[in-house]
């Protein structure tokens, strides 16, 4: 069997946006539609104070909230843990949007562009009208994915068959693979780091995963106060 | 420790998502207390007309919400999970039922009718509390204060049209007393909920600003004129209808608030630190539930 | 069913050099002839050290070419008024009507001369972003060459916007036009405002993050909480303006209460200044037969000079030397028979006697045991005593590097900074060895920007040899040559190619207005001004004043692909073809700028993915018809021929030259500069033609690790890095000062006083209030803020703020949206996250909304980027406030290398609610 999940490495992010813009080109969404964004996140009080930057977008949960409220099916979840999204059977109703803890999910109305009411000629090439009013949220890339697996590549290591935002990461901040092939890259990172998913308590069981380091691997300032949890033990 | 940000107001679900709830609730209830006043007869054309306008205008505004409304067939695909297919279906049947019971005069129809009334309120309250984006929403304790609330409206609303009528019923009254005491122990435990389960502040906020015109003019000052009615029942007429006015109008305060200006996204956090690979639980892959259709 | 016509789906390599750490390769995707999609170049995995990434600005190129507000045809001004509330009143006219009027007013001006009566040169020519839109100009600079002498000095940021000291004092200590750690190895970088993860384009951001994984620390003092800091191991909040406090201290640490036998002696002694004696009036001590500077043998105890063999050099203590001379500026020599004298090393020992962590401590707010522990790590890191081998060399590893930022790096102050960290480098051993700090390009020291380790050679006293613009008699050159009189001003910049860009362009725009150089006459504004990739207007300093100034000019030649701020005062606009619709070859790899050190070496094609949109055209083309128009052709084919393209057409082991009286087109250059370029690259044994570049669009060849690195050169020649004394730029000083007051300049003695051989401290808040009221009518105490500026990685250098996805996901890091200020002050001033506010400088005020942080010292408030656009489509219209509108421009608040900072004081006050 395959899981696909994504990792973000929060000690290697710079919040520089390159795979925002790059979800941006390989997705062809509209202006202010961003599948995948990195936050800015501060806390603290001066001068005791963290910034962070975070990937987030769709986590393509196991146990999808989003999935089990679409009442149109539109929702839906593949073999491989892909949560997609059928522009044809979906009614744009906004459910799952309600239903999704992490702000993943998008729906716009009508045409919008860069410069105004008329399409540059790149927006015109790849403009679908199947995405207007229907809700959309990252896809893992999956039509990226499943081109490169048919071709006999494999997904995170090859570009062809990998996500655009994992491709374009400057920092090497985001990976993508099989998490249930052991000695995947995904399986590796996650073997060899401490980690966290979001909102693990909602029961969602995400499938994306952010790498970060516990107190005392950082001096001089004070984390985020987080208890290291063995997952063997 | 938990460090939450980004709990936005939720922008997709506006005034036409909670006009559902507001209107569909009253009238699903509404449905329920006619066919429960009526027993075993069956109430007159006009009180199930009313229940039906306020069910349709509510699904009206829904549908005015939705981004391809000229699919809203859809909206019937996925009994197995979705509430919001459970609402739909069970509003088709309560329209199918309401309606043929007061044309027929089918008590039978008619009693099908209220309890489909009442599953349509419950549908509503597990729409919300399957919001998992929403903490205000996903509250468990959300469902009984929607039920509560739908109850309490549907009571006021039917006494409204009954003491126009000239036809008020101390029992229905006495119902919305006790219906009008559920909901505020409800709305009670609700916020206690949420505040222990770490809602957004401002989600709490806003509950709060609605929170003393609710239990003051919404609850405490119907069942107060209420009261008076059961000890002077001559003040029927004016204090009894303005109670019911009252706890109606003040149950879509409720929801309205609850839908739009509490509606604070769960927003991000960082998670619990973990070590080693992590167990790997199976993709639940409803595929299986997929509605499929030849697209050619 | 009926068959769907399949798109035809292209690939086509190319690359960005929208900033200084270009150029980065990649891959526009077109479908039916349209560009849809940029992709990193997957080709270079492995080989380029971010695997072929780009960062997010070339993400903005298809919305560039694409954009609905191109200039589409060129235009022509029909209203003679300029200013920024005229209208210029555009018409489009053809190529031929826009090149002929150009070419006319060439004409005309050359002949009157390529000089005017004040001599300087009649054209002038500016761009931005670091000379990068010269990788955009295709083969113009030839014509710019052909023509003769033009002025560069109208900058538009230029000794404001760069690392100006550091390029100085870098190039003549170490060849370093910019530092960089050597991240793969380094293990503690202690950071002085430096954004590499903003600034440091792909590679810096990628190879940090591998760094960080590894382990390596990384310390940031810097005011604000920047894009770098929130990565940091370590966040201290100095104070602005006191990193030279900071530095002494760490420096006092390491020399007064360190032993000297923990630091690295033996790269003192032998590869450093520090033994060098220094005579009474400040210049070494020398032998009197050699002239040869000299040190204490303390085998011989006696002074020996610097490079007689087998020595062990005194570091540190007093030295009684019996014969000696001394030489001063202008050949002034002193004799001694007998003369007590300190080292160079004791010198700076005893400059910074007083400069303890407890001192530094009170003029920074960083507490003094905090001083002492991160010296005291850094320390550590250092491992003086270990060594690496790269390719067969054996090296001294010291993964411990010091580095500044922008603001720290111009301006007053700037010198005993950039001195100050070299020192610290230098005391453990660390300068341009494996792990430690290294430079990257050279300008100043060199004309190649390309290969550092060239201009490596045995110069005077033991050092590598340096230009200086000349400062004797014989050699200064009394007139300014170009408006900012970096001839005659700032010998720093030496004489190469590059010179001009060290210049000050502060001064030249105030001279312009009539507010500097008051001995001199006025300069003309040129004849001619080309104007191409940049925007002085926004990006330069007290910018409501620079609009003023070119509306006095009599023709401006804009190219431009949208109006803007700047070419509003134009004659005529050009659109050149853009970024993905021209051609240029260019190099690649080896070690160039910031972090761009890679382990191979090429060349690249930048291809048009596209045909040109509209009417815009290949700068190449451009530069062929002018050069035709204007009797040029021959000169500027020599100078393509000579290398203006980026390497000869013809030398010894080759011969791809052009025709020298025949028009060549833009294929034919690039045709050639290809084939000369890969028989350069392989030895001869491979030729490659244009059209294998637009289909392969690079080609490389290994390059050693051993050339990131000087120190191995040093060692063979003999040399010493020139540290830590400066006798040579004492000396200029003093003869700069003596031609200066010879001729009757005296409004430069504050810049003079910068000559120092040790820089001494400066107290740079005083001295800044003392400038403000020096300047302005008004009371430095009611200006209680810095405001600073921060790197933008998606907005700096591209000239991009009209592209709207910029906008987009800029706006996703924190403050592009308005003003950072401290929340806690924000709150007690009664300034809520979101408010109106008013910033006030004392020469002009600006409105934004208030952005609240912790991340910021409650003295500080930050405006990111550069903003304030009135003119050009889509910026206009984002009212968001420019910080360089605020920054005073005089000459007090230059430096002595002519450079000053993009920060000023400011108040704030509160305006009312937001949005």
């Amino acid at each position: 069997m395959t899981r696909y999940v994504m990792i973000a490495d929060l000690n290697r992010c710079v919040g520089c946006q390159t795979c925002t813009a790059a979800c941006r080109h390989t997705n062809a969404t509209p202006p202010g539609v961003q599948w995948r964004k990195v936050l800015d996140v501060e806390w603290g009080e001066f001068p005791d104070v963290q910034r962070l930057f975070m990937p987030v977008g769709c986590q393509h949960c196991a146990d999808p909230p989003c999935m089990h409220v679409c009442p149109s099916t539109a929702t839906a979840q593949r073999e491989d843990g892909i949560v997609t999204i059928d522009y044809d059977l979906c009614i744009g109703c906004s459910y799952c949007t309600v239903a999704c803890p992490y702000q993943a999910r998008y729906k716009v109305d009508k045409p919008e562009f860069a410069y105004g009411d008329l399409p540059t000629e790149n927006e015109a090439k790849r403009f679908d009208e199947r995405t207007l009013g229907v809700a959309q949220k990252c896809t893992f890339c999956s039509d990226r994915v499943d081109a490169g697996v048919a071709q006999g590549l494999t997904p995170g290591i090859d570009p062809e068959a990998t996500p655009g935002c994992v491709n374009a990461c400057i920092a090497d901040a985001l990976s993508f693979g099989d998490i249930e092939d052991e000695h995947s890259n995904v399986s590796e990172l996650l073997a060899e780091n401490t980690w966290f998913q979001m909102h693990a308590e909602l029961g969602t069981e995400p499938g994306f995963y952010y790498l970060w380091e516990a107190d005392d691997k950082r001096q001089g300032t004070s984390r985020v106060n987080m208890d290291v949890q063995d997952t063997q033990g | 420790m938990q460090n939450t940000f980004g709990n936005t107001q939720q922008t997709q679900w506006d005034w036409r998502a909670a006009g559902n709830f507001m209107f569909g609730g009253s009238g699903g209830a509404l449905v329920l207390m006619a066919a429960i006043a009526s027993w075993p007869g069956v109430p007159n054309l006009v009180v199930g007309l009313v229940a039906l306008g306020f069910v349709g205008l509510g699904l009206f505004l829904v549908w005015l919400e939705i981004g391809r409304p000229w699919r809203f067939l859809h909206v019937f695909f996925h009994p197995q999970t979705s509430w919001m297919t459970r609402e739909a279906s069970v509003s088709v049947l309560l329209f199918a039922a309401t309606l043929s019971g007061v044309l027929l005069q089918t008590p039978a129809l008619l009693a099908a009718a209220g309890l489909l009334g009442f599953l349509f309120l419950y549908c509503q309250g597990r729409i919300l509390r399957a919001s998992k984006g929403i903490p205000a929403w996903r509250e468990p304790a959300v469902t009984p204060l929607i039920m509560s609330t739908g109850l309490a409206e549907g009571a006021g609303l039917l006494s409204i049209l009954l003491i126009f009528s000239g036809a008020g019923e101390m029992w229905l009254l006495y119902l919305l007393m006790g219906l009008l005491a559920w909901r505020l122990a409800s709305w009670s435990y609700y916020k206690q909920r949420l505040a222990a389960n770490n809602a957004p502040a401002a989600a709490l906020q806003a509950l709060d600003s609605v929170n003393r015109p609710h239990v003051i003019l919404g609850n405490a000052l119907p069942l107060l004129l209420l009261l008076t009615v059961a000890v002077m029942p001559d003040l029927l007429q004016p204090l009894a209808l303005l109670a019911c006015i009252l706890a109606t109008l003040s149950g879509w305060l409720l929801k309205f608030t609850i839908i739009t200006r509490a509606a604070k996204v769960q927003g991000y956090a960082l998670g619990k630190l973990q070590q080693g690979r992590p167990t790997i639980k199976p993709p639940v892959r409803r595929e299986k539930d997929r509605f499929v259709f030849d697209r050619d | 069913m009926h068959a769907k016509v399949q798109p035809e789906v292209k690939r086509v390599s190319t690359y960005c050099y929208q900033c200084v750490n270009g150029p980065d390769l990649l891959t526009v995707e077109t479908v039916d002839g349209v560009a849809t999609r940029i992709e990193p170049n997957f080709d270079l995995k492995g080989e380029h050290p971010a695997d072929g990434k780009v960062c997010v600005k070339p993400f903005g190129l298809v919305q560039k070419l694409y954009n609905p507000h191109r200039i589409k045809r060129p235009m022509k001004r029909t209203n003679p008024k300029k200013g920024r509330h005229e209208d210029p009143g555009w018409v489009e006219i053809s190529w031929d009507e826009a090149l002929d009027i150009v070419a006319q007013k060439l004409n005309a001006t050359r002949a009157k001369g390529v000089m005017d009566e004040n001599g300087n040169p009649r054209l002038a020519f500016t761009t931005g972003g670091a000379a990068t839109p010269f990788k955009y100009m295709g083969s113009f600079p030839a014509l710019l060459f052909a023509w003769g002498p033009f002025d560069q000095s109208l900058g538009a940021g230029g000794t404001v916007k760069c690392y100006h000291t550091e390029h100085m004092f870098g190039e003549l200590w170490h060849r370093a036009f910019t530092i960089l750690p050597d991240t793969p190895r380094c293990e503690y970088v202690i950071s002085f405002g430096m954004n590499i993860d903003a600034s440091g384009g792909v590679t810096g951001v990628r190879r940090h993050a591998d760094a960080r994984k590894r382990g390596m620390k990384r310390i940031q003092f810097e005011p604000h909480l920047s894009v770098t800091g929130a990565n940091a191991t370590e966040w201290i909040p100095i104070k602005t303006k006191t990193d030279n406090a900071v530095l002494f201290a760490m420096l006092h640490v390491l020399l007064h209460e360190t032993p000297i036998d923990k630091l690295d002696v033996p790269f003192l002694k032998q590869r450093t200044a520090s033994p060098y004696l220094v005579g009474p009036n400040g210049f070494y001590l020398r032998d009197p037969a050699t002239k040869k500077p000299l040190l204490w043998d303390n085998n011989a105890n006696a002074p020996v000079p610097y490079d007689r063999a087998d020595t062990d050099p005194a570091l540190l203590g007093l030295f009684r030397v019996s014969d000696a001379i001394e030489i001063g500026a202008d050949e002034e020599t002193w004799h001694y028979e007998s003369v007590e004298v300190a080292t160079g090393l004791e010198q700076t020992r005893q400059l910074l006697a007083d400069k303890t962590p407890e001192w530094a401590a009170q003029i920074s707010e960083v507490p003094a045991a905090t001083i002492r522990r991160i010296t005291a790590e850094y320390l550590a890191h250092a491992h003086i005593g270990a060594t690496e081998i790269v390719d067969g060399r054996e090296l001294p590893l010291r993964p411990v590097a010091t580095v500044l930022g922008k603001s720290v790096n111009n301006g007053w102050g700037a010198y005993e900074c950039v001195w100050a960290h070299t020192m610290m480098q230098v005391l453990v051993g660390a300068l341009e060895v494996p792990g430690g700090m290294l430079g990257s390009t050279t300008h100043v020291a060199g004309d190649t920007d390309w290969e550092r380790a060239l201009t490596v050679a045995a110069g005077e006293d033991g050092f590598m040899t340096h230009t200086f613009t000349p400062t004797d008699k014989e050699g200064w050159d009394a007139n300014p040559f170009t408006r900012h009189a970096h001839n005659t001003l700032t010998p720093m910049g030496g004489d190469k190619m590059g010179a001009q860009l060290f210049g000050s362009t502060t001064l030249a725009w105030l001279r312009l207005q009539g507010r500097a150089a008051e001995s001199w006459p006025k300069p003309n504004p040129p004849d001619v001004w080309f104007l191409y990739k940049c925007n002085p207007v926004i990006s330069h300093s007290e910018t409501e004043k620079m609009g003023e100034v070119m509306a006095e000019f009599p023709f401006v030649a804009a190219f431009a692909y949208t109006l803007d701020e700047s070419n509003h005062f134009a004659d005529v606009i050009m659109p050149e073809a853009t970024d993905l619709e021209s051609d240029q070859l260019h190099r690649i790899g080896g070690g160039h700028y910031f972090e761009n050190h890679w382990e191979s070496e090429g060349w690249a094609l930048r291809q048009a993915v596209v045909a040109p949109l509209h009417e815009a055209k290949d700068f190449s083309w451009i530069a062929n018809e002018l050069a035709r128009r204007t009797g040029l052709l021959e000169a500027y084919n020599g100078a393509i021929n000579a290398g203006v393209c980026g390497i000869p057409l013809q030398t010894d082991a080759y011969d791809f030259s052009l025709a020298l009286d025949q028009e060549h087109s833009q294929d034919e250059i690039w045709n050639a500069v290809s084939k000369a370029a890969s028989h350069d690259l392989s030895g001869g044994k491979e030729v490659l033609d244009l059209d294998w570049f637009r289909e392969n669009g690079f080609k490389t060849r290994p390059y050693s690790r051993l050339n990131w690195y000087l120190y191995h050169q040093l060692e063979d020649l003999g040399l010493r890095f020139e540290l830590p004394y400066q006798e040579r730029y004492y000396r200029m000083g003093k003869q700069l000062a003596n031609r200066l007051h010879e001729t009757g300049v005296h409004w430069w003695d504050k810049q003079l006083e910068e000559y120092e051989p040790l820089p001494g401290f400066k107290d740079l808040n005083k001295l800044w209030d003392e400038i403000i009221e020096r300047n302005h009518d008004v009371k430095a105490a009611d200006y209680p803020f810095w405001l600073l500026t921060g790197r933008s990685m998606q907005y700096a250098w591209g000239g991009n703020v009209g592209i709207q996805l910029m906008k987009e996901v800029a706006d996703n890091v924190y403050g592009h949206d308005g003003i950072v200020m401290n929340a806690g002050k924000a709150r007690a001033m009664g300034i809520e996250d979101g408010d109106l506010i008013e910033v006030t400088s004392p020469v002009n005020s600006t409105r934004g909304y208030a952005r609240l942080r912790q991340g910021v010292r409650p003295d500080v408030v930050v405006m990111i980027a550069q903003f304030g656009q009135w003119k050009m489509p889509f910026a206009k219209d984002l009212n968001r406030p420019g910080l360089n509108a605020l920054v005073p421009m005089n000459v007090d608040s230059l430096d002595g290398g002519g450079s000053s900072i993009d920060g000023t004081k400011v108040y704030v006050t509160r305006i009312g609610a937001g949005l």
